[in-house]
């Protein structure tokens, strides 16, 4: 640092007029321009008509005072709105825990193959069988394996779930898998980003010392990934909790089932229960996952 | 890390390698939270997959799997193509036919949908995340030394610092499907508005969050001081925070685009024309083939956002 003081050395060359920066802010303003002339659109179009403009105010009216009891005379028997309210969100949580686990499930494994540190050759390593699984599995493999990583996740959890409810009918299967495999997809990609991209001191060390590629790849740079990858997976529990809520729409029990239901018969009350419930719940959540990303991932 | 790091006072110097590996373990550094998180994690899955909503035994029920066969072996062949032999030309006239009349105009509006939609979430976010900052919006920015500090003073920047928070995490806790749900019944069906705001909104809230936490992770040195040689915060702002952070906030930009698209493809289902729409429509008329070809589009359109972005997060990070 001292030496610094004594000799700050030629400052680094300023960009030109158009750097990376510079040059993609204009394609941005130029792309929207694009759009907005394409599609048309006009700001009068986000001036409410005289009903939208009652609604807007009755439903924002409510925001403050969420029903704590059915707004309509209900059948005897039924269930305190309170109660109705936690079992919408346990519901939301399973179908959110239960896709996660398996898009887990699915996506670790396809991320250790999608990594290029798991292809890549090592001079001097030892361990021939794994050398011979990987001239088995080859590159076409590879290529093959990052196409339907990119298929699963490209295609929305809410088209899985369109695609799914037709094949397999309105259950708790078709539900999960379509917030599995998207997740999954999600998961392969950003797993195989983090291994590739965690220090691999550890593993050479190992490789040096004579281990095989599988040990070196299991206790040398594996641990170096699990923190992030730990750290992304908490993360992604908010989001399934978010896709499971708007599956609702779709027929399943979930939150979104109960907010469509609440707003279509204009139940501005229940509908504002039930969002702030998911509100609070992805506060929490994201509290937990912000205070765990802290503890555990080191920078 | 917690305090008893793998080099902390716990480990003692014991001289064989076994006892010496045992205390490394026990000094390993561990975390209270992350264990309970663990825990009521998988508790919960577990009792997730045995719960009456799911039903582990009834899930793998093998009448799912040959509906699933039926489904993909009849209406996802294409229309043209049933009880034919398969044709390339019956299909591409088939996809051509789709794409001139629906598919071309709805994949485009998608973009257009999302990019509008970026746009105005990333013009918001920018002063919200300025806002939400918790060292640049505080009574002494980035703590310089000749900042005056009141309680008044202290107490306003906080309540400013945490109602931004509020705000942010308001706009992106509600799902954009919801948004738009609720949107279109004020702004009418059949304009694409509803979809936009609900994108922008979300992202907004995301972008803010993201955009607060580059600043306050920027290193703090020439911003204190700009602020000790008596800088006021609007040029803190403009000449210090705003050139530093430029980079890693187009960064997240492009990273939201990419999500922005996918679920621009998704709010067509409740009216607004994008591909979701003529999905949904496909739906109504129970028309599968048509449904998968053009989830097949919104692929394409997704995979080519995927590029762009890819391709402007490599040149910026450069």
């Amino acid at each position: 640092m001292a030496s610094h003081s004594h000799n700050p050395g030629p400052l680094p060359a300023r960009p030109g007029p158009f750097g990376a920066r510079r040059t993609w802010l204009l394609a941005i303003a130029l792309a929207a321009l694009w759009a907005a002339h394409g599609l048309g659109v006009t700001l009068s179009g986000l001036v409410p008509s005289g009903s939208g403009l009652n609604i807007l105010g009755e439903f924002l009216g409510a925001s403050l005072s969420p029903a704590w009891d059915y707004e309509v005379v209900v059948p005897e028997g039924t269930v305190a709105l309170p109660w109705k309210v936690l079992d919408a969100l346990r519901r939301t949580l399973i179908f959110a825990a239960s896709g996660l686990s398996l898009a887990l499930l699915l996506g670790f494994p396809l991320g250790i193959v999608a990594s290029t540190a798991w292809w890549k050759n090592h001079k001097g390593a030892r361990g021939e069988r794994f050398h011979l699984l990987k001239r088995w599995l080859n590159p076409t493999l590879f290529v093959g394996i990052r196409t339907g990583i990119a298929l699963l996740r490209s295609i929305h959890e809410v088209l899985w779930a369109v695609l799914l409810l037709a094949a397999l009918g309105l259950n708790s299967f078709s539900a999960v898998c379509a917030i599995a495999l998207p997740f999954a997809g999600t998961f392969a990609k950003v797993f195989s980003d983090i291994l590739d991209e965690a220090p691999r001191d550890s593993a050479d060390v190992l490789r040096a010392s004579g281990a095989t590629e599988a040990q070196a790849f299991l206790f040398g740079l594996l641990p170096r990934a699990l923190p992030d990858m730990a750290a992304y997976a908490f993360y992604r529990f908010e989001c399934a909790v978010r896709s499971s809520a708007v599956l609702g729409f779709f027929g399943y029990p979930t939150l979104g089932y109960f907010i469509k239901l609440a707003f279509d018969n204009k139940r501005y009350h229940e509908v504002w229960s039930y969002l702030w419930s998911l509100i609070v719940l992805v506060f929490v959540l994201e509290a937990i996952s912000g205070a765990l990303r802290r503890r555990v991932v080191v920078r | 890390m917690s305090a008893r790091g793998v080099n902390g006072a716990s480990v003692s110097a014991n001289s064989t390698s076994a006892a010496r590996v045992q205390d490394l373990w026990r000094a390993r550094p561990r975390s209270k939270l992350l264990r309970a998180t663990c825990w009521s994690l998988g508790l919960w899955t577990l009792y997730a997959w045995f719960s009456p909503e799911i039903g582990l035994m009834d899930f793998l029920d093998g009448r799912r799997f040959s509906n699933l066969g039926r489904f993909v072996e009849t209406e996802l062949v294409p229309f043209p193509l049933r009880g034919e032999p398969l044709s390339l030309a019956a299909l591409s006239t088939w996809v051509a036919d789709i794409w001139n009349r629906i598919g071309m105009q709805s994949t485009l509006a998608t973009l257009q949908i999302s990019i509008i939609a970026i746009v105005i979430a990333g013009a918001a976010a920018l002063p919200l995340s300025m806002f939400a900052a918790r060292n640049l919006a505080a009574s002494t920015p980035f703590e310089n030394p000749s900042g005056r500090e009141a309680t008044w003073r202290r107490l306003f920047w906080t309540a400013i610092s945490s109602s931004a928070r509020a705000l942010a995490i308001l706009l992106r806790a509600v799902p954009e499907f919801i948004l738009a749900f609720l949107l279109l019944a004020v702004l009418g069906p059949r304009n694409a508005w509803p979809a936009i705001l609900a994108l922008a909104m979300h992202n907004c809230g995301i972008l803010a969050r993201l955009g607060s936490e580059v600043v306050e992770n920027l290193e703090p040195a020439p911003l204190r001081a700009m602020a000790a040689v008596g800088a006021p915060r609007r040029s803190l702002v403009v000449f210090g925070v705003l050139p530093l952070a430029l980079g890693r906030n187009l960064l997240y930009f492009f990273y939201r685009f990419e999500t922005c698209v996918r679920e621009a493809t998704v709010l067509g289902m409740l009216g607004v024309l994008s591909l979701g729409y003529w999905i949904q429509d496909a739906r109504a008329k129970q028309y599968y083939d048509e449904v998968f070809l053009l989830v097949l589009f919104s692929v394409g359109v997704v995979l080519v956002a995927d590029l762009v972005s890819v391709l402007a997060r490599r040149s910026i990070r450069r």
